[in-house]
């Protein structure tokens, strides 16, 4: 018994004395990398610059945090970091997770932090205010780049664009003129989405009407498939979504019908059914923001861009698609890049709190800000609560 | 019948020879057992004994209990390193940055200590229900239960307030909310004697559902376009910070000292420990125990409630499905590592707190997978929870050399390797 608490109790010094000699090295570590990145005096250059990531999921969603992560990905191959140069933080909740998750990243001496989730906003803000020598950049907010901060920033694509485009294909396609979509919250976001989408499928089918029901949560594959199947179950014969999961597109193939995928290529979970599939680059503003502190271009603190500059997408035209598909397609694409409003009247819609919009003919409505504000049920799209 | 006449005569006869005959046989019969008996011990001795048997301790040493708990970190600290390895680190490097990480600078520090308040409360509100052994697995619904008083108080009332009437505000429906969402279960319990663990458990999920709803619809922050969200708090409902943190670590101490001297020192904690121990005792002793399980419920209750009002005003500044953070689950982990004992708790909450921001830590220095983090806090937990059956029990292996050897020795022995 003496003996072993003898040796239990030399390997317990044993550790806490490597342990201690260790200690002063890791925060030499740490103090070298804080000088790094707090020090403004030091130019960031692409050796040194080190870039914070947090994003509500994880690669495994298949969806949005994991085109984000792909962006971050073809963001380092683009300008040539080490992957010690990016330092990612996943499934952060927005609440005080998100301060904590911001301050590991500063504590791991990251130049910029880019938080990819609505709900971060207040406390990416703070940190902002806190640390004026860190970059802040947030995607689909809208504080940081409206509270006139010089390292605050928001980004977000015109998904709505891709999301046209994609409804045209969904238009040629429908055979009962009724089209269903999936949607997560009615929330500006996916409101704007799903109205793009019915107004591209309108474009090229004027019959056409659209159910929409929400699933209140942003990825719950089981929910999703069962929205689906009650929306094919109404006479739905193409559906779409703006949620996480590819339970839609599954779900569609399942019952031998049409979909248009969303985040990435659905083609790939559901090859029977899916036409095209609206898709996100964000390593196209990423690379932006990175070469602006590295001493390029400037870019405005609320950034935003579209099919043009190739932030959102659509994936190739499918063999399932109806015919003059791609045709259509290439001709809408052609008059959005030239500077056409997605969101030209004439329109008319009503918004859950009763305001009214009345677009007409010649007027369009433009987002101010790069998160999407359209809240309006446009006439042909009925919700089913 | 021409048998019994027979026989008849005989008991008469011999009446003596008959006792004698008896006493006889029960000697015989005793011999056999006893034979039996040390057969089947000798049996036990040999071939069927078990190789190890656990045997209850009546009482440990105290030098003895440090041994096995040091003993415990160090296996832990071993197993950990393997993974560590396994995952292509160095195991003294990732342990360090762990320590670093959640005490090496003052940032850290006071996240570390933010991250250990509500975990210190919550543990000592189960503490309370668990020592007259009420099984109250639902901190976590009676902390959204306070959360959600708390954020009315801060979203429709605190700008009409002002800072310090709203915060105390704010705290006094907490604590009341919490308490009667505590209440609830052992109102239950003590009229139509349900089953408070899973009674408690299920109000976790309604609490859960109900700030769901508060998110998703009246709640609903309407500045975000239709994002589930419940407004941000102004500054009136914030909790002020002391030394960087906010002032939750004040209330978490003094309550320390509170909920100590409430158990060891008053009536009513004398009272909950004697309902602990026996209910029919405490009856017996005139000791109305429903009106115990109420009170001691409702304090539980509230204290868990106070911590909705803390983490809602001091830490998350607004209430969302992720208020509580699984902390009322992990408070259960702390209240048992610490016997049940606040001063305790404060030790175990804290070291709980480090693991958690030393785990955060060492994903962003080492680009170790939080899943894989989460593993060795688990390993650690895993093995201090562990070494509690140690403490309590002892392993008596089977011996050798079993001939002769009289079982106090065994005992003995088993006690040296133990």
């Amino acid at each position: 018994m003496k003996k072993l608490l003898a040796v239990l109790l030399a390997a317990l010094m044993l550790f806490a004395v490597v342990g201690c000699s260790s200690e002063p090295a890791a925060n030499d570590g740490g103090d070298d990398q804080n000088v790094e990145g707090a020090q403004t005096g030091e130019e960031l250059t692409k050796d040194n610059i080190k870039i914070g990531f947090i994003y509500i999921g994880d690669a495994s969603d298949g969806g949005y945090s994991y085109t984000h992560i792909q962006g971050t990905q073809k963001m380092k191959e683009t300008l040539g970091l080490s992957d010690d140069q990016i330092v990612e933080k996943f499934n952060i909740t927005e609440d005080a997770a998100c301060e904590t998750a911001i301050n590991e990243l500063i504590e791991a001496g990251c130049n910029a932090i880019f938080g990819t989730s609505f709900g971060y906003d207040a406390y990416m803000l703070a940190a902002a205010e806190a640390h004026p020598e860190i970059q802040f950049f947030h995607a689909s907010g809208t504080q940081c780049g409206q509270s006139g901060l010089e390292n605050a920033h928001n980004y977000f694509g015109k998904i709505y664009e891709a999301r046209y485009l994609a409804g045209i294909a969904a238009g040629l396609k429908t055979e009962t003129n009724v089209l269903g979509y999936v949607t997560a919250m009615p929330f500006a976001e996916c409101i704007s989405g799903f109205t793009a989408f019915y107004l591209g499928a309108k474009s090229v089918n004027p019959d056409v009407t659209m159910k929409v029901m929400y699933t209140n949560s942003w990825a719950d594959a089981t929910k999703e498939a069962q929205v689906a199947q009650a929306l094919i179950d109404a006479g739905c014969d193409v559906l779409s979504l703006h949620a996480d999961t590819t339970s839609t597109v599954t779900t569609a193939e399942a019952n031998g019908v049409w979909a248009c995928g969303y985040n990435s290529d659905m083609a790939l979970a559901a090859p029977d059914a899916v036409l095209v599939s609206a898709v996100w680059d964000w390593s196209q503003y990423l690379v932006m923001a990175v070469n602006e502190m590295l001493g390029g271009e400037a870019v405005p603190a609320d950034y935003t861009a579209g099919l043009s500059e190739g932030f959102v997408d659509i994936t190739e035209v499918t063999d399932v698609c109806a015919e003059g598909t791609a045709e259509a397609i290439a001709e809408a694409r052609e008059k959005i890049e030239s500077g056409w409003n997605v969101f030209s009247g004439p329109i008319h819609g009503v918004a859950a709190d009763g305001t009214e919009i009345n677009l007409a003919e010649g007027e369009e409505f433009v987002e101010p800000l790069s998160a999407p504000s359209w809240t309006y049920i446009v006439d042909g799209i009925e919700v089913i609560e | 019948m021409s048998d019994g006449i027979r026989k008849e005569p005989v008991p008469q006869e011999s009446e003596a020879a008959r006792a004698q005959q008896q006493e006889e046989d029960i000697r015989v019969r005793e011999a056999i057992k006893t034979a039996e008996l040390e057969n089947v011990r000798e049996h036990h001795r040999q071939a069927k004994a078990p190789l190890v048997r656990m045997v209850k301790r009546d009482d440990i040493s105290r030098k003895k209990a440090v041994v096995i708990r040091l003993a415990a970190v160090v296996c832990a600290l071993v197993t950990g390193g393997l993974l560590i390895l396994a995952l292509g680190h160095n195991p003294i490097s990732v342990y360090a940055e762990m320590v670093v990480g959640s005490l090496g600078s003052t940032t850290v520090l006071q996240e570390t200590i933010r991250n250990a308040i509500p975990l210190l409360i919550t543990s000592m509100a189960v503490s309370l229900a668990f020592r007259m052994r009420f099984w109250n697995i639902g901190a976590e619904g009676q902390i959204l239960a306070g959360a959600v008083a708390a954020s009315y108080v801060a979203l429709f009332l605190s700008e009409s307030l002002g800072h310090v009437p709203s915060l105390l505000i704010m705290a006094v429906v907490a604590v009341v909310a919490g308490g009667l969402y505590g209440m609830i279960p052992a109102v239950f319990r003590a009229k139509w004697n349900t089953n408070e663990t899973l009674f408690t458990l299920m109000l976790n999920y309604i609490a859960l559902c109900f700030v769901k709803y508060l998110q998703n619809g009246p709640w609903r922050d309407p500045a975000l376009n239709g994002f589930p969200k419940i407004a941000m708090f102004g500054s009136e409902a914030r909790l002020p910070k002391l030394f960087g943190v906010n002032i939750g670590w004040i209330i978490a101490l003094v309550l320390v000292v509170l909920v100590s001297i409430y158990l060891t020192r008053t009536k009513q904690g004398y009272e909950i420990s004697v309902v602990g121990e026996s209910s029919n005792t405490a009856r017996y002793a005139g000791i109305n125990v429903t009106k115990v399980m109420l009170r001691t419920m409702f304090i539980s209750g509230a204290l868990a409630g106070l911590v909705g009002f803390i983490q809602v005003s001091g830490a998350d500044f607004t209430l969302s499905e992720n208020t509580t953070g699984g902390v009322g689950f992990t408070a259960i982990t702390v209240a048992w590592m610490s016997k049940l004992n606040p001063p305790v708790m404060l030790i175990v909450a804290f070291f709980i707190a480090m693991l958690t921001k030393g785990a955060g830590r060492i994903q962003t220095a080492f680009k170790i997978p939080a899943s894989a983090a989460n593993v060795l806090i688990g390993i650690i937990l895993f093995f201090l929870l562990g070494c509690e059956f140690f403490i309590n029990y002892k392993l008596v292996w089977r011996k050798k050399q079993t001939a002769g050897a009289p079982p106090k020795e065994t005992a003995k022995e088993a006690v040296n390797n133990g």
